[in-house]
């Protein structure tokens, strides 16, 4: 008995060792099989990396496309989920030789990247491509994150700016107007719970998502973030307005116990008809309204507007070249393929987000793809809109006043107390 | 004196090191470049300025990343939080280990089946099992509160107060047959006269276990606890699954928040500091505990 015991015992550790070798070993084997190509005639392999989200797919469907084109550049693409992204692309560019030739880059982390010197100035290349390619074409706010001290790092590859979407039909039950104001959303959100339906389902997860949703609410009572000059200016009379609305809402309107949620469980409540507003992105519409999609009977039942105050948190992924990268001629041809008007126009027509005011404008657009209404209001979204941090440390601003907010939220901090150290923190992290 | 100098420069090899040394060359080998190099390395890096996004500030830097880290009040949050978290798993994870244990041990068919159903929750991967109770305690969709709402009993397990806690027990589901294993374990091994001279003595069976039982487990129970401790206090994945540290900053342990200051942030040297401060507080608690002991086993 005894030995069979012990027996069992080694068994167990020792399989308990293996399973824990397998977790961690499970995510580094993506940079071991780049090839450099040399070995082919003339033939160039770019390896690329981005992320698991349908836009990618839809590039990967353009691929072939652009192989008739320009034969000799092939392309490996290495799609990961968000939270592994940054960590394969900054190991890249600390490598001696690159383990990427082109990436895409999430708003928050261009100033950084391109001020340590990480990124392949564009200006040249984009003047080189010429009226055809039209770069002004691309939305005024996508360009300004791409632009660090004066040069650009980055062409916009699709935006997710936020946008209120909300049930039509209810709305219209109730004699309701999609809302213009702060007191509008509140109101709304107020008359439109009932039962098991919440009026708005929000995502006061801590970190981003908190503060990606608290930054509309920032907006509309007249707040931001930083001023003209990147000088954090949070603690303002309307942060703390927009906070105790905000909290306010989340008690009186928001689904019970959803302090933790964040952009999967705000979908799943709105598209189940358990929620009657959310803000999110604005891409989520046609996916919502898709009779195959995640709302089934409810689709069709969805509207879009933008969200109250008319000035939107904007969120947007770019193309940007390595400065390590070991093809980088290759690579901007790809980039300035896809990007250009007339590629931008098949892709958004395939369902991509729109980037380019022309291709939003475009009635080929509109009818092929989802109606002239919504890309009328995803210009008019993209025409006001602001990232939630521009400027050095971004990414970890973001993640301390997040959780400043979610503190408040959660009830463990006063507002004023919260506003206040966030504004702090921020100040010191974007001073560093 | 010359001559012996000689003498040692012609010693071959084999003579200079014995025979056990040499068979241990391999496993030194490894173990100084998979263990010593990387521990050597981040104790360098945490007195330095390495930030991965401004490589132009590396310097030497001395005690400043500390001083830095020990100045941040989320770092004694996430101290705090984590040794709540670690004494609440242990805890409860050692009265059912040691329940479970007892019993399987009286248990006389199906032994084999039963201790394999028990340890099936040891098998599965922290992540999942952190992304399985995100989703288990989920108000909407989870079968938890769907069950207790039948009951008339509405508790959101990721608030303020109870995140942490809720938090702790999934470690509980998860770890507590690793506890019964070890447990149980000491418990064949027990000889058998003291508990029939207890029996003999009269004693009942709860008298047995405190008197007789317990005190002849205590090293079994004290390297399971240490274990338990120790791996408890890497508690990462259930956090990053579910609250990523929040609400505010009820959550934050100190692996996810030298996580966010090294893989977030990118600053290498605070997040090796921070590290460090940790290795020398388990060093200090670990050293305590095996120091008494064994100096209890030569008493």
């Amino acid at each position: 008995m005894k030995k069979s015991v012990f027996r069992m015992l080694a068994l167990v550790l020792s399989a308990a060792l293996v399973l824990g070798a397998c977790t961690r070993g499970g995510g580094g084997d993506g940079g071991a099989g780049s090839t450099d190509g040399t070995g082919q005639t003339e033939t160039v392999t770019l390896k690329v990396i981005m992320e698991e989200v349908p836009d990618t797919d839809i590039v990967m469907g353009m691929l072939d496309e652009f192989n008739q084109a320009h034969p000799n550049i092939r392309l490996d693409i290495e799609a990961l989920p968000y939270d592994q992204m940054r960590d394969k692309i900054v190991a890249s560019f600390l490598a001696p030789r690159a383990t990427y030739d082109l990436i895409v880059v999430d708003n928050p982390w261009m100033y950084d990247f391109a001020s340590a010197g990480y990124l392949e100035p564009l200006d040249d290349r984009i003047q080189q491509a010429g009226d055809a390619y039209n770069y002004e074409d691309f939305a005024k706010p996508l360009r300004d994150i791409a632009e660090v001290d004066g040069k650009v790092y980055g062409i916009p590859f699709y935006n997710y700016a936020l946008g209120l979407i909300y049930r039509t039909d209810l709305f219209e039950e109730q004699g309701l107007q999609a809302p213009k104001t702060l007191d509008e959303l509140m109101d709304a959100a107020r008359k439109l719970k009932s039962g098991d339906r919440a009026g708005i389902a929000m995502t006061p997860q801590r970190g981003y998502k908190v503060f990606e949703e608290w930054g509309n609410w920032l907006f509309a009572a007249g707040g931001a973030i930083q001023d003209e000059a990147g000088n954090i200016v949070l603690d303002s009379p309307q942060a703390r307005e927009a906070l105790t609305k905000y909290i306010q809402t989340y008690k009186e309107a928001a689904p019970a116990n959803s302090l933790n949620w964040a952009f999967d469980e705000a979908l799943r409540a709105t598209a189940g008809g358990q929620a009657a507003m959310m803000l999110s992105y604005n891409w989520m519409l046609p996916t919502l309204n898709n009779p195959d999609g995640p709302a089934g009977e409810l689709a069709g039942k969805f509207g879009l507007a933008e969200v109250p105050g008319g000035k939107a948190v904007l969120g947007a992924w770019f193309w940007s070249i390595p400065a390590n990268s070991n093809n980088k001629d290759a690579a901007w041809t790809f980039v300035h393929w896809l990007t250009s008007p007339e590629q931008d126009k098949q892709r958004v027509i395939a369902g991509g987000a729109p980037v380019r005011d022309s291709v939003m404008d475009d009635p080929q657009v509109h009818e092929q793809g989802f109606g002239k209404d919504y890309y009328a209001t995803v210009k008019e979204i993209l025409k006001d809109a602001s990232p939630l941090g521009d400027g050095p440390g971004a990414e970890e601003m973001i993640q301390a006043v997040g959780l400043e907010l979610s503190a408040a939220v959660s009830g463990q901090k006063s507002v004023d107390q919260a506003i206040a150290d966030a504004a702090k923190q921020a100040r010191e992290i974007m001073s560093k | 004196m010359n001559d012996r100098s000689v003498d040692t420069a012609k010693r071959p090899f084999s003579r200079l090191f014995p025979y056990e040394w040499r068979m241990m060359t391999p496993l030194l080998a490894v173990m100084v470049i998979i263990l010593a190099y990387p521990i050597v390395y981040s104790a360098w890096l945490s007195f330095r300025n390495v930030d991965l996004t401004r490589p132009g500030r590396d310097a030497f830097a001395g005690f400043d990343q500390y001083a830095a880290v020990l100045k941040q009040p989320l770092y004694w949050t996430a101290l705090t939080n984590t040794f709540i978290f670690v004494a609440v798993a242990v805890t409860l994870e050692l009265i059912l280990g040691m329940a479970l244990a007892v019993s399987l041990k009286k248990q006389k068919r199906f032994r084999n089946l039963t201790r394999a159903i028990l340890l099936t929750p040891m098998f599965v991967t922290p992540i999942a099992v952190g992304l399985m109770f995100r989703f288990l305690l989920n108000n909407q969709l989870g079968l938890v509160p769907a069950i207790l709402q039948k009951l008339g009993i509405s508790i959101d397990f990721f608030s303020a107060d109870l995140a942490l806690l809720s938090l702790a027990l999934i470690d509980v589901w998860q770890w507590t047959p690793f506890m019964m294993l070890m447990l149980l374990a000491g418990l064949e091994n027990l000889p058998e006269e003291p508990h029939e001279a207890a029996y003999v003595d009269g004693a009942n069976a709860w008298q047995t276990f405190i008197r007789v039982t317990v005190p002849m487990m205590k090293p079994i129970i004290l390297v399971a606890v240490l274990i338990r401790a120790l791996d408890a206090l890497k508690v990462f994945e259930y956090v990053y699954a579910i609250t990523r540290g929040g609400p505010g900053s009820a959550t934050e342990t100190l692996q996810f928040f030298v996580y966010k200051i090294g893989f977030g942030y990118y600053r290498l040297s605070e997040a090796a500091a921070v590290s460090w401060t940790v290795v020398i507080l388990v060093m200090a608690v670990l050293v305590l505990s095996l120091w008494r002991t064994t100096r209890g086993r030569s008493a």
